[in-house]
């Protein structure tokens, strides 16, 4: 059977005024609500961002190995060529990216160079805020820009949830919105309905559920029978609202539950014991859920400054840093490929600035400008964009910039979520072109 | 908006209504009073304005019990103890615990209003003492006139800091508060340009938040003549305000915006049906007047009103927790509620909480379920203060059937088709050799329908 989300909430809204989420919707009406939604969410682009908070050291993470300039001005912390992993004759993963190597040479990486704005500040809040709300210098802007993504989308009667924070850190600016409430999700557990105590043999009630699917339809019937007058639509539309949203809450609930089910069971994509990786992983549980979720923000470095802002004896943890980035992510995108949803996410990572090219006396780097965006998923064509910024034009000791970052998030909006970029970010931004196909 | 068109004859529908046999008071009108002028209503407080009849119910609401002078100075003093941590999480936990135990709970839900009218945010202003200033401020005056509102609001340092307006000099005006002022706070978008903004900003120079104390710099505030709205003047902010209070457009707003919060959020009101109102409050703003024509009105307690909001997160949980007679941690309910969307303290921007169908989406109704669990299941972190079968058997419904039935009554006062009562009874917790468990099932059963989302 397949029939669209419309068709089954038509007819269940004709066969049942019971909506009580905590009553329990009858099974027969959960089953059909799980079809039905599979079938209107699929197809459905999904994008994921990763926020990392403190200005990752790009040029730490790509290296130029080969670069006089950059091994005189690294004394201590320079990557040497037999250590990174070689994108080419240039270019170099940083040694602990071999899950990045990885991935880059599967086609599912891409890596931006040269990402930023001009006239980028070096004040971690307001370089954040700049990203985050994507109209920098505004610093009256009370939105970030996925919040109004989400407020863009929450249509007339649609009870999806537009965009989700996957995290234990307070709900970032990104996802502030006027009018759409973004949940923050730290676990799967706040996605599912939690049931109130029954009494040690609740199988009585579960029998009761499973008789009433059991029954045709008829007979289901006189049970749960409307009043002649109680045909929704024109009589009571705010009711309606609500007792649509309450079926389909209870539906996705299911579905959540039905994926964690599968994530437990043998044969379920393995992640690395990082937290990082414990949220990707909930993500991915979510999408496979079809929850109608377009957007999902994550990420990676904690509350300010943001622990990839190293400003001394930054090897080791910048190293590990760099370790949990992108082990997390490839276990998220190798995950996704099994179920083959990967075709339809786009994964980005940003930074608020990179660093200084010379590092500072105490084996560390200061605030930086410009810095690489890691794309990954299904549809990209791969490789390389842009130029890697020199390191003897600098500006306040860091890389420029060529492309800025707005056009990273039109292209994400435009190409990839079909969703109006212009209007989230208050202007025309070029898209890349990255894609190997878009709207 | 809906479809749904209100065309009613203005005379009728705010003269105040009377009971007949068509209309009569009964417990879904009490039940809608208490809902729209407060935050729910547990049995006694229902059969007390049954037995009161609607102009003393409404009175009462209006009014406040005798002791509530005292309870609000009461809890302003451990308000003001509890802001030296700095974070608004006591703050919140304390404004909840007031709107539960509160004698006047109209004043706190004219509050709740004013705090999203002037949408000042703990997150921008970063201040837990200035912000329990301001909340105070708009408590002082929610029931009373609003130009002095307004003009205290315009000094006020949290609402200047919320709208990074903390430093407005001669040299550089910072329009800011004029903008909101004209654009939110009075006339609303589109009945002033931006020559006005420019100009009004300029009466206001001279203005400075230093070290979360509010400053006036002489030397600093432009003192020449400005052009606002037509008038001619070396006007200073006060004088911006009364200019703007003086625009028809400025009852007309806060007349729709208070239509909203106390009659309905299905349907745009027709000018006329607005007109009279607004017309009454221009002349005083007072605002205590405009609450009482409508609390008493014909259009009040008709079916186009009732059930014609949806609850926020704070009015659904309260209307719980009151219902109940009980208490709950206020702490752990600030951050369940703020999860839900409405974090006390924190409107997400300079619009407040836009509300209405906002307030419901698939996690927001997951989330209120999943606090209606929280609060009845008995066990932590709600504690089992809450306790269904000994309000039921308070109220003589010892019964099992009959104490379902109860719940009903209290909770929803009959706003339920009979076949869905029926059903839920039937199968929202059938045999159960623990009867407070039992109950405390169909106490969530009945607080997670659709019907009880509305307001």
């Amino acid at each position: 059977m397949s029939h669209t989300r419309r068709d089954f909430l038509k007819a269940a809204l004709e066969t049942s005024a019971l909506m009580s989420v905590g009553a329990g919707v009858p099974a027969w009406l959960s089953r059909s609500a799980r079809a039905a939604a599979s079938n209107d969410n699929a197809g459905d682009t999904i994008l994921v961002v990763v926020q990392l908070a403190g200005g990752n050291d790009g040029l730490n993470t790509v290296v130029p190995y080969e670069d006089d300039v950059y091994h005189r001005n690294r004394p201590t912390l320079r990557e040497v060529a037999e250590q990174v992993h070689k994108i080419d004759s240039l270019l170099g993963f940083h040694p602990q990216m071999q899950a990045f190597m990885r991935l880059y040479n599967e086609g599912h990486l891409s890596i931006l160079h040269g990402v930023g704005y001009p006239r980028p500040s070096g004040d971690h809040a307001v370089a954040m805020r700049d990203w985050q709300t994507a109209r920098p210098h505004q610093t009256n802007c009370q939105t970030g820009w996925l919040g109004r993504a989400a407020d863009g989308v929450c249509g007339r009667g649609q009870t999806n949830v537009p965009a989700v924070f996957v995290g234990q850190i307070p709900r970032p600016l990104t996802l502030n919105a006027e009018t759409a409430v973004v949940p923050s999700i730290s676990s799967l557990r706040q996605c599912t309905l939690h049931t109130m105590p029954a009494p040690a043999d609740g199988r009585a009630h579960q029998h009761r559920l499973a008789e009433l699917a059991r029954l045709p339809r008829e007979q289901r019937r006189p049970t749960l029978r409307v009043g002649a007058r109680s045909v929704p639509g024109e009589k009571d539309p705010l009711l309606d609202f609500v007792r649509r949203g309450s079926l389909e809450a209870y539906a996705g609930s299911q579905r959540v539950e039905a994926a964690a089910r599968a994530q437990d069971s043998a044969g379920a994509a393995q992640y690395p014991p990082f937290q990082f990786a414990r949220m990707l992983r909930i993500v991915a549980q979510l999408i496979r859920a079809e929850l109608g979720i377009r957007i999902y923000y994550t990420e990676l470095g904690g509350v300010e400054p943001g622990g990839f802002d190293n400003h001394a004896n930054q090897r080791h943890n910048h190293g590990a840093l760099l370790r949990q980035l992108s082990e997390s992510v490839a276990a998220f995108v190798h995950d996704m490929k099994r179920d083959k949803l990967l075709d339809r996410v786009l994964l980005m990572t940003f930074s608020e600035f990179g660093r200084t090219v010379k590092e500072n006396g105490r084996r560390g780097t200061g605030h930086g400008s410009a810095a690489p965006v890691f794309l990954a998923g299904g549809k990209l064509k791969g490789g390389q964009v842009g130029e890697h910024p020199n390191l003897t034009d600098l500006e306040n000791g860091g890389q420029k910039f060529h492309t800025d970052f707005r056009r990273v998030y039109a292209t994400a909006l435009d190409r990839w979520l079909g969703f109006d970029s212009q209007s989230v970010l208050g202007d025309k931004f070029q898209p890349l072109d990255v894609l190997r196909e878009h709207l | 908006m809906f479809a749904e068109s209100l065309t009613h004859d203005p005379d009728w529908a705010w003269a105040p209504y009377e009971p007949d046999d068509r209309r009569p008071w009964d417990l879904r009108r009490v039940g809608h009073l208490y809902r729209r002028a407060g935050f729910g209503a547990d049995w006694d407080q229902l059969q007390q304005a049954l037995s009161d009849g609607p102009q003393r119910a409404v009175e009462k609401l209006l009014r406040g019990g005798p002791d509530a002078a005292a309870f609000n100075q009461t809890y302003d003093q451990y308000e003001a103890s509890a802001t030296g941590s700095g974070s608004a999480d006591a703050l919140r936990a304390w404004w909840l615990r007031r709107m539960i135990h509160t004698p006047h709970p109209l004043l706190e839900k004219m509050t709740l209003f004013w705090h999203d009218h002037f949408a000042t945010s703990n997150g921008r202003v970063k201040n837990a003492r200035l912000m329990h200033d301001h909340v105070r401020l708009l408590r002082s005056h929610a029931l009373g006139r609003f130009e002095p509102l307004l003009e205290a609001v315009s000094h006020d340092p949290a609402t200047l800091l919320s709208l990074d307006c903390q430093a407005n000099r001669k040299a550089q005006p910072n329009e800011n508060y004029a903008r909101a002022l004209m654009e939110r706070f009075s006339m609303g978008p589109g009945h002033c340009g931006q020559q006005d903004v420019r100009e009004a900003a300029r009466a206001f120079t001279g203005w400075f938040v230093l070290r979360s104390r509010l400053r006036y710099i002489a030397r600093d505030h432009d003192s020449g003549v400005k052009k606002v709205l037509g008038q001619e003047g070396d006007f200073e902010g006060k004088d911006v305000v009364r200019i703007v209070l003086a625009r028809s457009a400025t009852p007309r707003l806060l007349v729709r915006k208070i239509y909203r919060w106390l009659i309905s959020e299905a349907a745009e009101p027709a000018d006329a049906l607005i007109e009279p109102l607004a017309g009454s409050l221009a002349e005083g703003y007072d605002v205590s007047k405009l609450v009482e024509t409508m609390l008493r009105s014909n259009l009040f307690f008709s079916p186009a009103a009732r059930r014609r909001r949806i609850k926020g997160p704070v009015e659904f949980a309260l209307g719980v927790v009151r219902g109940l007679e009980g208490m709950v941690p206020t702490m752990q309910l600030g951050e369940d509620l703020a999860a839900l969307g409405q974090d006390l303290y924190h409107p997400p921007t300079v619009k407040g909480w836009p509300g209405g169908r906002h307030w419901i989406n698939h996690s927001t109704l997951i989330g209120r379920s999943n606090l209606a669990q929280a609060l009845l299941a008995g066990a932590k972190p709600y504690g089992a203060k809450l306790d269904p079968l000994a309000v039921a058997e308070k109220h003589g419904h010892s019964d099992p059937q009959s104490a379902g039935r109860f719940l009903l009554d209290l909770f929803l006062q009959g706003d339920v088709q009979a076949d869905v009562a029926e059903a839920l009874l039937k199968t929202a917790a059938p045999a159960d050799a623990d009867p407070s468990r039992r109950l405390r099932r169909i106490a969530h059963a009945v607080v997670t329908l659709p019907e009880f989302q509305l307001a």
